[in-house]
């Protein structure tokens, strides 16, 4: 076990590497530049331009900036922003951003999981129950539309029609509401189907009808059975979804004007701020390399078959 | 946003968003057109290339009138000021820094100019007013300037300003190392000395004639504080003289910035001046609607103004701006190096017919590169090019180049074909291009129309051929010289423009301190590229600043909308509006 592990974590790190060399050079072939943008429409010399150049170690070969990149992180220091935060740590400003991802994350999370799983079984036992036509049909819809329409049709709805909540910002926990339940909604209906699919498949097996033929009761029968079963697939989905937590966050803080970790990077991505971008990609490939292995490792405990050697 | 702002909390006037705006946003949502707002607004990295945005660096972007009809509420009128509240203004973007080196792109000079002052600064109308010094003198060589300072002047940490910190400013913009954005604003400048604390002398090398409203308006910085903090700390906790101090600033989320008692023209009456960080567009226009805000320094999409215009509830400084929406042409193809051909584009494209079908009817036709609203140097007596196809086929016709098998010109066989440049996701600028695209093809020229990620600098390099974007081509903060642009060696010579004419019109324009001889010289640029065509210049956008009518003490009107922000200093807040 321990084992196996480290052997994952190893291979997690030269995944991560990989990823860093990748963004590196996709970011620096891009077309388009710091400085430019930098400057916009400012009156400027070539030699100023050149002197920013020299300034931010933009004219080195870029395998040498990556060097030192590397070479600053193995010491702990992911550098310095150039452009978003010109001179603020670039730890500094992950550390700031990120618990409001992350709690956004974690509460959507939460809430999808506890509104899904009941919603689930109950639409699997109650096949074509009226109570599972709305949770397929909503679950459609939730996959289906769009998570930045969703924001802007409710800031419509609730903030400016019914004007119980604010239309952006954290002013108070109210503002949580509406990012939360957007965020939420597409897990759900996700998480919803999978969870009605998996109970109905257990409920038709014949280990099913044996243990209700014992005389297993309903609850007992659907704690035991049905919900351990079909928990395999959930923790899959789930572990698979972390991977686009940031995606679907960016959505969201960018509508919602939410000051978190997606809206860092999506500004550092459009301005070129080449160390920023590398923090955030580098922080999500461990996040994504640890969440794998995690889901690996639940497995084990949800399903007694797999073992890991 | 804090609990304790009373003003944001109950929406102005019970305005709520019929429910005809809801269908059409609804509709507009659903067939995606309200992912490209989205997606505009996380591309505002490059805000001189953002679709519905007025270049970085041009602050002054506005012009003309107050519309008519949308009087502004004007100051005094409606009862007496009201000491108290919070304004709070929108911005699309995280506000990397508070220093005025950061005060290029209009969101972040919008907070740095409340909080600094210049010795002289550019006002709403693009006149020169005198802030911290009381008045300027300038030889008649134009080689020396000598202003006399404002006393009793102080700065946020309660030390006087004197002629010290105007000096360790200016200094510092010019020093090389430093890359200051403002280090051209001090071109030809020679020496600055403090000849008494209270007397500052500058001397140029050669005569800058742009200095006064470049170099003189730029922010004071203390030089007590700032030579011991250094820059990088400056930027996230500034001392200057203006009206607001710095209070808090998280730069994904809000500045706020409160009053100063100590301010030299008196403490404002605002207790507190916020930017909120909105970076969805359609999201800032409904803050203004449900009064959780009281404007948007950045631009909203041009149906969401006309729309909250409409109600009835804003007051609307609205002007085209200076910036210039163009086509910079590549002058090294040999397809676009003939100046006939560049006429005939212009006769070609209907261009009313582009701002109408395009851009709501919100924008005026370009005559040249100077923009109408800028009435002292703006020269009417241009060749025109009305639209006119058939004089456009007769000018190519004429200079040779022929209709071949495929509809398309050429000669000596070049193609008249090429490739223009519109940036990923401009949702505003593509269906221009489209649109021109056609009248070209009628006229028989090729334009092809591709994405780029970075159009200026794409034609900064040479790498396109044509693109579409604005651009100031002299004008900014109302000086008009334009040798950025359209000099030989202009960094921003998109075109690849030479003219010996042209630079040496800019050379006199720059040497020349007498105000009506320079103005001879800039009407004769603009007579020259209005000939040349450089680029073919389309249109000025029509440029919107918003207040809700909460807001009192507004100017009466204003040339320059943006501008207006300087002025909040005066604002007040009418809390029975």
């Amino acid at each position: 076990m321990l084992r196996y592990v480290v052997v994952r974590l190893a291979q997690g790190l030269v995944a991560i590497f990989l990823v860093s060399i990748v963004t590196f050079s996709l970011m620096h072939l891009a077309p388009g530049d710091p400085v430019s943008l930098f400057v916009g429409e400012a009156q400027v010399t070539q030699e100023q331009v050149d002197m920013l150049r020299h300034k931010w170690g933009l004219d080195q070969p870029v395998y040498r900036q990556y060097l030192r990149w590397l070479g600053n992180l193995l010491r702990g220091d992911f550098g310095q922003s150039l452009i978003i935060r010109p001179g603020a740590s670039v730890a500094n400003i992950i550390k700031e951003a990120a618990p409001l991802t992350i709690k956004l994350n974690l509460l959507a999370l939460f809430f999808s999981v506890a509104l899904a799983l009941p919603a689930g079984i109950i639409a699997g036992i109650k096949r074509n129950s009226l109570f599972d036509y709305v949770s397929v049909v909503g679950s459609t819809l939730g996959v289906a539309l769009p998570n930045f329409w969703v924001a802007l049709v409710s800031i419509i709805v609730f903030g400016s029609m019914l004007g119980w909540l604010p239309t952006y910002g954290l002013s108070s926990w109210t503002g949580y509401i509406l990012p939360v339940a957007v965020l939420a909604l597409d897990h759900t209906a996700v998480l919803t189907r999978l969870m009605r699919g998996a109970t109905q498949e257990v409920l038709g097996q014949e280990y099913v009808t044996t243990a209700r033929a014992k005389g297993l009761g309903q609850a007992a029968l659907l704690s035991r059975h049905v919900v351990r079963n079909a928990l395999l697939p959930i923790v899959t989905v789930i572990g698979y979804r972390i991977a686009f937590l940031l995606s679907g966050t960016i959505v969201i803080e960018t509508v919602f004007a939410l000051p978190g970790l997606g809206r860092v990077f999506i500004n550092s991505v459009y301005r070129f701020d080449y160390q920023v971008v590398q923090a955030v990609v580098l922080l999500l490939a461990i996040v994504v390399v640890l969440g794998n292995l995690l889901t690996d490792l639940v497995y084990t405990y949800v399903d007694p078959r797999i073992r890991i050697r | 946003m804090d609990a304790h702002e009373p003003f944001h909390l109950h929406p102005l006037g019970g305005r709520k968003t019929t429910r005809r705006t809801f269908v059409v946003r609804a509709a507009l949502a659903l067939t995606g057109a309200a992912s490209l707002p989205l997606l505009a607004a996380c591309g505002g990295g490059s805000s001189e290339e953002n679709p519905a945005t007025e270049p970085a660096g041009d602050q002054t972007g506005g012009s003309t009138q107050a519309s008519p009809g949308t009087g502004s509420s004007g100051s005094g009128a409606q009862g007496e000021p009201v000491r108290g509240g919070t304004l709070i203004t929108l911005g699309h973007t995280d506000v990397p820094g508070l220093s005025p080196e950061d005060a290029g792109p209009t969101v972040e000079w919008s907070l740095v100019t409340q909080i600094h002052n210049g010795l002289l600064e550019i006002d709403e109308n693009y006149e020169l007013e005198s802030v911290l010094a009381e008045r300027h003198e300038v030889a008649e060589d134009g080689l020396t300037y000598t202003f006399t300072l404002r006393q009793g002047v102080k700065f946020h940490d309660g030390e006087e300003f004197n002629a010290d910190d105007v000096v360790y400013s200016y200094e510092w913009y010019r020093n090389p190392e430093n890359a200051s954005i403002e280090q051209q604003s001090f071109a030809g400048v020679e020496s600055v000395e403090a000849t008494d604390p209270y007397t500052v002398v500058v001397r140029m090398s050669e005569p800058n004639a742009a200095f006064l409203i470049r170099g003189a308006t730029a922010f004071i910085i203390p030089e007590h504080y700032h030579s011991q903090v250094g820059q990088d700390q400056y930027r996230t906790a500034p001392i200057g003289t203006g009206a607001f101090k710095l209070k808090e600033w998280r730069a994904a989320e809000y500045t706020l910035l409160e009053a100063f008692d100590d301010h030299f023209r008196g403490r404002p009456y605002l207790d507190e001046y916020r930017l909120n960080v909105v970076p969805e567009p359609s999201v800032r226009a409904i803050a203004l609607e449900t009064g959780e805000a009281h404007s948007s320094v950045w631009q909203l999409a041009v149906e969401d103004n006309q729309r909250l215009e409409a109600t009835g509830e804003f007051t609307v400084f609205k002007a085209p701006s200076v910036s210039v929406n163009h086509f910079p042409l590549n002058h090294n193809l040999p397809q676009l190096a003939e100046k006939e051909v560049r006429q005939a584009m212009m006769y070609a494209i209907d261009r009313q017919a582009v701002i109408d079908d395009v851009f709501n009817g919100e924008a005026v036709i370009a005559t040249s590169n100077i923009a109408p609203v800028l009435e002292s140097w703006y020269n009417p007596n241009v060749k025109e090019y009305p639209y006119d196809p058939d004089e456009a086929r007769r000018i190519l016709d004429e200079a040779g180049w022929t209709v071949g098998s495929d509809g398309i010109r050429e000669k000596n066989g070049v193609k008249l074909s090429f490739t223009c440049g519109v940036i990923t996701g401009d949702q505003a600028r593509r269906p221009e291009a489209e649109l021109v695209q056609q009248y070209l093809r009628e006229v028989g020229i090729d334009m092809q129309v591709r994405e780029v990620p970075d159009a200026s600098g794409g034609m900064r390099q040479g790498d396109l051929d044509a693109a579409v974007f604005n651009w100031t081509y002299g004008g900014s903060g109302g000086e008009p010289d334009p040798s950025d642009t359209l000099r030989s060696d202009g960094f921003n010579n998109f075109s690849h423009y030479r003219s010996e004419r042209m630079d040496e019109l800019i050379d006199q324009g720059l040497r020349e301190v007498d105000p009506e001889k320079r103005r001879e010289i800039y009407n004769e640029i603009q007579a020259l590229v209005a000939e040349d065509v450089p680029f073919l210049y389309m249109m000025y956008w029509q440029w919107y600043t918003l207040y809700s009518k909460q807001v009192k003490g507004l100017p009466e009107s204003a040339l320059s909308p943006t501008q207006t922000y300087r002025k909040a200093y005066q604002f007040w807040l009418d809390p029975n509006a």
